[in-house]
């Protein structure tokens, strides 16, 4: 079979951002860029401010001293650098597509493996196509017109924000909009399938982000809750698919499915219990829809309780029953940043590491209550289901520990010590004026005491320190130049390395890429086959297990470790 | 016209299926009717395990080939219950099977036998067990060149 499909498209992506690449350089889109890139443009207005008024000052002392105007050039912006950032992946990956483009038209492929690795670089090249125009014009988009919305009086509040339309959720939409109206393009077919190492590749380069502390709190958090949350559920489908007289095998597959990690756990139980074609469709169909419903629904709801990173990531990991959309959750939710993700993950991978053994149980399982069944060899399925992908996370952690991607000390908090903290970066007199003006609100004492004590040393101390004012940031009607100055201070105290910087972001393409592929991947035909028994039965336990999870998470769960 | 020579009969095995083998057998004559079984495997099994990401590719291909087994085993034995059920009436019978959307299976099958009937059961009730893969009929009754006759 020739998975190679002759087409100009991947060509002409090529030379769409080949040409993207050379008028941002040019400078021919600063009018557009300007609106979308609102904020970087508004700090390129200052610079620009500043910059010529320095120059205005040297060029008339330079005239009264009878020198020549001197020579001096602007420096760059957060708009420049945003811009700059855009032109080089646009010159990069759109001269790469456009050789790749030349060689899809050019070339007779032949059966083999050359002829498979090009038929994937079309569709690759259709996902980040998309996650570029997602996440250089829509998400800003979407985030003027919420800013837009509210300013005008026309809402209250900032849809924008509220139902999370950020380059997360949009790319999973436009995925799901292509493969279920436009359908996907037959020469990209066979590189949307790559989705998931995408995915992969984003968890294993997450294991870099994680301190030894944070890993032993998460995974300890995440063991008990996944725990109780997983083997809970596993035995209440087994109990209720019984009494309900739903078949072993489609009790099997539903409890697989809606116990552990969604579709990825059915796709592994399915064989060990004999799942039939129909309990296959139904349960897939009922995960699915429970699936993407929790993943628009939780961060709406999430942001109603106000829940913090760990809170958020550990409801997420828990409550939503497909694992691709616990990671689409936990971004949409947290965009930015990644602190939700890191969490989400780790729930994530603690479920899958349960995933083999949820599989041998429900092997025994079967055999003992289906007649005729035959005995799997347990050892066997437990090696076979193994994700390898946890051994590359482990191995990005264990080299983070040796501190060769973060500045020495980073994760003891250097930054909290005095002597490392530069004038510059400790706070202003305003900020401090604007804590000071927002001590009123603060009701709680330990918060208080971290407030007080952040005006007193301009800077953080401890790390309990930088918990504490996590509280206080989140606060109802918080000045904002108060909130900036908190956010300040711990950015300055955890001072990330540039090598964290880029694997942040490229964590945030890969995972976009993936997601958006992933969308590409979800078809309304699929989801329709939701139904039956598993319907009512996965709906049941579904709600149980995300209410149940919210309770738990809201009264237990400490908002930030 | 009647008795018709070729007769495709959509074919899945759920009860309206089985209320048009009913009205299929009344019309068709021995002797005189070939029966073409039409059984189509619905496309939505394409995505049934794009979602998975978190699995190796042994899993996947084990899911992959179970899946296949079943539905392989599943059409096995509809294709035997009809051709027993025509034989004991003495009709010919032959059996084609397709992956794709229903109505696009059945336009080209109808094409390739050159059915000059096509019987179909009809269109499945709310809460009835079964694939939520709906015949669409006007795309059916508008490619077919032949008529289209749908049980009750």
């Amino acid at each position: 079979m020739i998975y190679t499909k002759k087409s100009p498209a991947l060509l002409i992506i090529g030379i769409l951002m080949l040409a993207w690449g050379w008028l941002n350089t040019g400078n021919a889109v600063d009018g557009m860029q300007s609106w979308l890139l609102r904020s970087a443009y508004s700090d390129h207005l200052k610079v620009k401010e500043k910059f010529d008024a320095e120059l205005r000052v040297a060029t008339e002392i330079a005239k009264t001293d009878g020198k020549p105007a001197p020579q001096m050039s602007m420096p760059k912006s957060k708009f420049d650098a945003a811009k700059a950032g855009q032109a080089k992946l646009s010159f990069i990956f759109g001269g790469a597509f456009a050789v790749f483009g030349l060689l899809v038209l050019a070339w007779k492929p032949k059966e083999g493996h050359a002829d498979y690795y090009l038929s994937v670089v079309p569709g690759f090249a259709f996902m980040f196509t998309i996650a570029c125009v997602v996440r250089w014009w829509l998400d800003p988009l979407f985030a003027n017109w919420g800013r837009l919305v509210k300013d005008s009086g026309a809402l209250s509040w900032d849809f924008a924000k509220i139902f999370n339309l950020n380059y997360v959720v949009l790319g999973i939409v436009i995925g799901i909009i292509v493969a279920n109206v436009v359908k996907i393009p037959a020469w990209a077919a066979s590189g949307v399938r790559t989705a998931r190492l995408f995915l992969k590749t984003g968890v294993i380069l997450l294991g870099a982000l994680y301190s030894a502390t944070e890993l032993a709190q998460l995974g300890a958090l995440s063991v008990v809750m996944i725990g109780v949350f997983v083997l809970g559920s596993v035995g209440l489908v087994l109990f209720l698919g019984r009494r309900m007289q739903a078949g072993n095998s489609m009790t099997g597959i539903l409890s697989a499915g809606v116990g552990v990690c969604g579709v990825s756990a059915a796709v592994a139980a399915a064989p060990v219990v004999q799942a039939r074609p129909v309990d296959i469709a139904y349960t897939i169909g009922t995960i699915l829809i429970w699936g993407v419903g929790c993943m628009f629904l939780f961060p709406t709801i999430g942001q109603m309780f106000g829940m913090g990173p760990v809170q958020f990531g550990a409801w997420a990991g828990t409550g939503i029953l497909n694992s691709a959309q616990v990671a689409g959750a936990a971004l949409a939710y947290d965009p930015t940043g990644i602190e939700t993700l890191k969490v989400a993950e780790i729930f994530n991978i603690t479920r899958v590491l349960f995933l083999p053994i949820i599989v041998v149980w429900l092997a025994a399982w079967y055999v003992k209550h289906e007649e005729g069944a035959q005995k799997m060899p347990l050892g066997e399925v437990l090696i076979s289901k193994f994700p390898l992908f946890v051994i590359g996370f482990l191995l990005m952690f264990l080299l983070s520990s040796t501190g060769i991607f973060t500045p020495a000390g980073h994760y003891q908090g250097k930054y909290f010590s005095s002597e490392q903290v530069k004038e510059d970066n400790l706070l202003r007199p305003k900020e401090v004026r604007a804590l000071e003006g927002e001590l009123p609100k603060v009701t709680d004492v330990v918060q208080l005491q971290a407030v007080r004590e952040l005006i007193e040393k301009r800077k953080l101390s401890s790390r309990a320190q930088d918990d504490s004012l996590k509280y206080v940031a989140r606060i109802k009607d918080l000045d904002p130049l108060a909130k900036a100055a908190i956010e300040k201070a711990s950015k300055v105290a955890w001072h990330d390395s540039k090598i964290i910087g880029a694997f942040r972001d490229w964590l945030a393409w890969l995972f976009s890429i993936g997601l958006t592929g992933l969308g590409m991947q979800i078809t309304a035909k699929t989801i329709k086959q939701a139904g039956g028994k598993p319907l009512i039965i996965g709906g049941i336990v579904g709600t149980i297990k995300a209410v149940g999870s919210l309770i738990v998470v809201l009264l237990f769960v400490r908002e930030f470790i | 016209m009647f008795p018709p020579k070729t007769l495709l009969l959509a074919h899945h095995g759920t009860a309206g299926a089985l209320r048009a083998e009913a009205l299929a057998f009344a019309i068709a004559v021995p002797g005189a009717t070939n029966i073409v079984h039409a059984l189509v495997v619905p496309d939505f099994w394409d995505g049934m395990q794009g979602d998975d990401w978190l699995n190796n590719a042994s899993t996947r291909d084990t899911f992959a080939r179970h899946l296949e087994g079943q539905i392989e085993a599943e059409n096995a034995q509809q294709i035997a219950a009809l051709r027993e059920h025509c034989e004991a009436r003495g009709l010919a019978c032959r059996s084609q099977v397709a992956v794709g959307d229903p109505a696009e299976c059945l336009l080209e099958m109808a094409r390739d036998s050159g059915a000059d009937l096509v019987v179909i059961g009809p269109p499945r009730k709310k809460g009835e067990p079964g694939y939520r893969s709906r015949m669409n009929l006007e795309t059916l009754a508008r490619g077919l060149a032949c008529p289209l006759l749908m049980a009750r």
